[in-house]
């Protein structure tokens, strides 16, 4: 359990990740793909802080501001996705091609 | 090879096999909840790190998210229990591409750097640091946290409210026709123009709207949840 | 505590609480009723050979695995908070710093397990059913978390082993009398039970079991009393005591504080009505959450 293993783990989340939100034509799937790059950043923090900062608490808290980032991106987004439903009827991101009202 | 090491190489295939399966089955709520067994193998993984608070909380937050993010999928996408194949995805060979690009360089990047090597002592009092640190020194950034946090749920409430700044937000939108490109599907009411009652949890909306159900646990309110079938322009409704 | 010791115990202590949480429902439901209390202690046993040898049903298109694994997961999820509870000082099966944090964690992936078993059959009132119980189950994890922070104060630490040394000098019920009854509430979500049952209510004609035929009735229902088991071990741990006791060796304290606390969810479940969904949501975050604050707050000021 070395840190280069665990940081190969979180490239190989985040580069799920990516490809899921690079991919996804649903807004919820495409969200669903920016969770997965979150959840890799956050293994590769958590491994960081336990393997090469001695447990220095400021690791802990960056992995706990991570976390947060998590909840408010899924708060807001969720809160935009119905938004733009009631507006446009859009739930793929092919139909929200133009600025137009 | 310890047993910590066997129980994290597991993990992390399991971590990665579900993250890819994710994006591979028809089922949606089987997405979600594969995503939620990716959180968890990096929530143990985290245990087996001594970042006890950390994976614990992981796993804690995860839950409650993609229950939400469940009840999201089957509101939005066509295809919630799988019954039919699907495959919706644009750009795909060069996501692909994308994906593996990204990951070949993290992992050039990773081992060609000289890290650094200082695992935390065994012995040391991990979770007293973190509440010290988060109410110590880093107490402005909590506090910052938290108001971000009530920004985000206000956010998400105004965002996602049907009384909206401009009028009523669903005015003048209709549901789509079932074939292509015909008459607005389900019933339409005679005042409001709001979408015709799809039958919906019956147990919700059967009570004259009174369900204040604005929020939902796990640090954050994430705009409603199913629709108060027909209930038209009640204002005050968070969605 | 080493595997050996402590799996047979958990499992005994599983076993047995299982065949009481059984008994007691159907010994206090028949006497609530008025009906004679007759064999209520062997009938439940005679109920799982019976519906595991009825017939199988199947729904068109359901969520095979799902459906298959629901009942596993509430079972495994239950096993895991027996697993936190200390049985004697500084013994528990999972030993963890943050067991609070985790039978939370526990908590939440209930709701999960629920909301599967009500997706699964593919069918409309277990659905509606799902939907209902993810409504109330969340918030009332939230009242759960207050709670037992409020009781982890004293011990100044996230782990259950801690919180139950704290009770050496008081009980936490005494000091925080409002955290138990509220945790009382959080137990009744957690198994489907009486006010809170809104996943498997008879006004939903069975709910989530609603299309459960015998093999998978009777497995959701050793789920649920495992759960029963388990939440109310984690009552009698941070707000009774757990082993804590003058005369009788500690596991014999712990396992009659579980029994009271069964006794008391059981009664409940049987007397107190259930609201309608909305009302209930009222109630829950309108009314409860800010008594959670409360008692946070008293624990809070109690510490200073």
């Amino acid at each position: 359990m070395t840190l280069s293993a665990i940081l190969i783990v979180s490239a190989a989340l985040f580069g799920i990740g990516l490809y899921g939100a690079l991919s996804q034509k649903s807004f919820v799937m495409l969200m669903m793909g920016l969770e997965l790059m979150l959840n890799g950043s956050l293994l590769a923090t958590m491994g960081f802080w336990s393997l090469a900062l001695g447990g220095a608490p400021k690791g802990q808290l960056l992995a706990i501001i991570i976390m947060a980032v998590m909840a408010i991106e899924l708060a807001i987004g969720f809160a935009l996705i119905v938004a733009v439903y009631r507006k446009r009827q859009a739930d793929v991101t092919e139909a929200l091609e133009t600025l137009a009202r | 090879m310890t047993m910590t090491d066997v129980a994290f190489y597991l993990l992390s295939g399991f971590a990665i096999w579900t993250g890819w399966r994710v994006f591979r089955v028809d089922s949606m709520i089987r997405a979600t909840f594969l995503l939620l067994l990716s959180f968890t193998s990096v929530g143990l993984i985290g245990l087996l790190l001594s970042a006890s608070y950390l994976g614990a909380a992981t796993i804690f937050m995860m839950a409650v998210e993609m229950m939400v993010m469940g009840l999201f999928m089957v509101m939005f996408m066509m295809n919630p229990a799988g019954l039919n194949p699907m495959m919706m995805v644009h750009q795909h060979r060069l996501s692909i591409v994308a994906g593996l690009l990204i990951f070949a360089a993290m992992t050039g990047a990773v081992l060609l750097t000289p890290l650094p090597s200082d695992p935390v002592a065994a012995d040391r009092p991990v979770l007293r640091d973190l509440g010290i640190e988060l109410l110590g020194d880093s107490m402005l950034i909590f506090e910052t946290a938290g108001v971000t946090l009530l920004a985000t749920m206000l956010g998400a409430v105004v965002l996602s409210s049907r009384r909206g700044r401009f009028g009523p937000t669903d005015a003048g939108s209709v549901p789509p026709g079932l074939s292509a490109g015909g008459p607005p599907a389900g019933r339409q009411p005679k005042g409001g123009g709001s979408h015709g009652g799809h039958g919906g949890h019956g147990g919700h909306g059967g009570q004259g709207g009174k369900g204040a159900h604005d929020g939902h646990g796990g640090g954050g309110s994430h705009g409603g949840h199913g629709k108060n079938g027909g209930d038209g322009n009640h204002g005050g409704h968070g969605g | 505590m080493s595997l050996i010791v402590g799996l047979p115990a958990l499992l005994a202590l599983l076993l047995i609480g299982l065949w009481a949480a059984a008994a007691l429902d159907t010994a206090i439901g028949r006497l609530i009723v008025g009906r004679p209390v007759g064999m209520a202690a062997t009938d439940p046993l005679r109920a799982v050979v019976a519906d595991y040898l009825r017939q199988r049903t199947d729904t068109e298109a359901p969520d095979h695995l799902n459906w298959l694994l629901a009942p596993g997961y509430y079972f495994l999820l239950a096993v895991v908070g027996l697993a936190l509870v200390p049985f004697a000082p500084d013994q528990s099966l999972i030993a963890l710093d943050t067991s609070v944090v985790l039978w939370g964690a526990a908590e939440a992936v209930v709701v999960v397990a629920v909301f599967l078993h009500g997706w699964s059959p593919n069918a409309p009132f277990p659905l509606i059913g799902a939907y209902r119980y993810v409504a109330i189950g969340l918030p009332v994890m939230l009242l759960s978390m207050f709670v037992l922070i409020a009781a982890s104060i004293p011990a100044q630490s996230l782990d259950l082993r801690a919180v139950v040394e704290s009770q050496r000098g008081l009980w936490n019920v005494i000091r925080q009398p409002l955290g138990l009854p509220l945790f009382l509430a959080v137990v009744m979500s957690l198994t489907l039970r009486g006010p809170f049952d809104y996943a498997d209510s008879a006004d939903l004609a069975g709910g989530t079991s609603a299309e459960d035929g015998g093999p998978r009735w009777i497995a959701w229902q050793t789920a649920r009393a495992a759960m029963l088991v388990a939440a109310c071990a984690i009552a009698a741990t941070a707000f009774l005591g757990g082993y804590l006791g003058p005369v009788l060796p500690g596991w014999l304290w712990l396992s009659l504080k579980t029994l009271a606390v069964m006794v008391a969810v059981v009664l409940l479940t049987h007397l107190v009505p259930r609201m309608p969904v909305a009302q209930m949501l009222t109630l829950i975050w309108i009314v409860l959450l800010p008594i959670a604050f409360l008692d946070l707050l008293i624990a809070g000021l109690g510490a200073l």
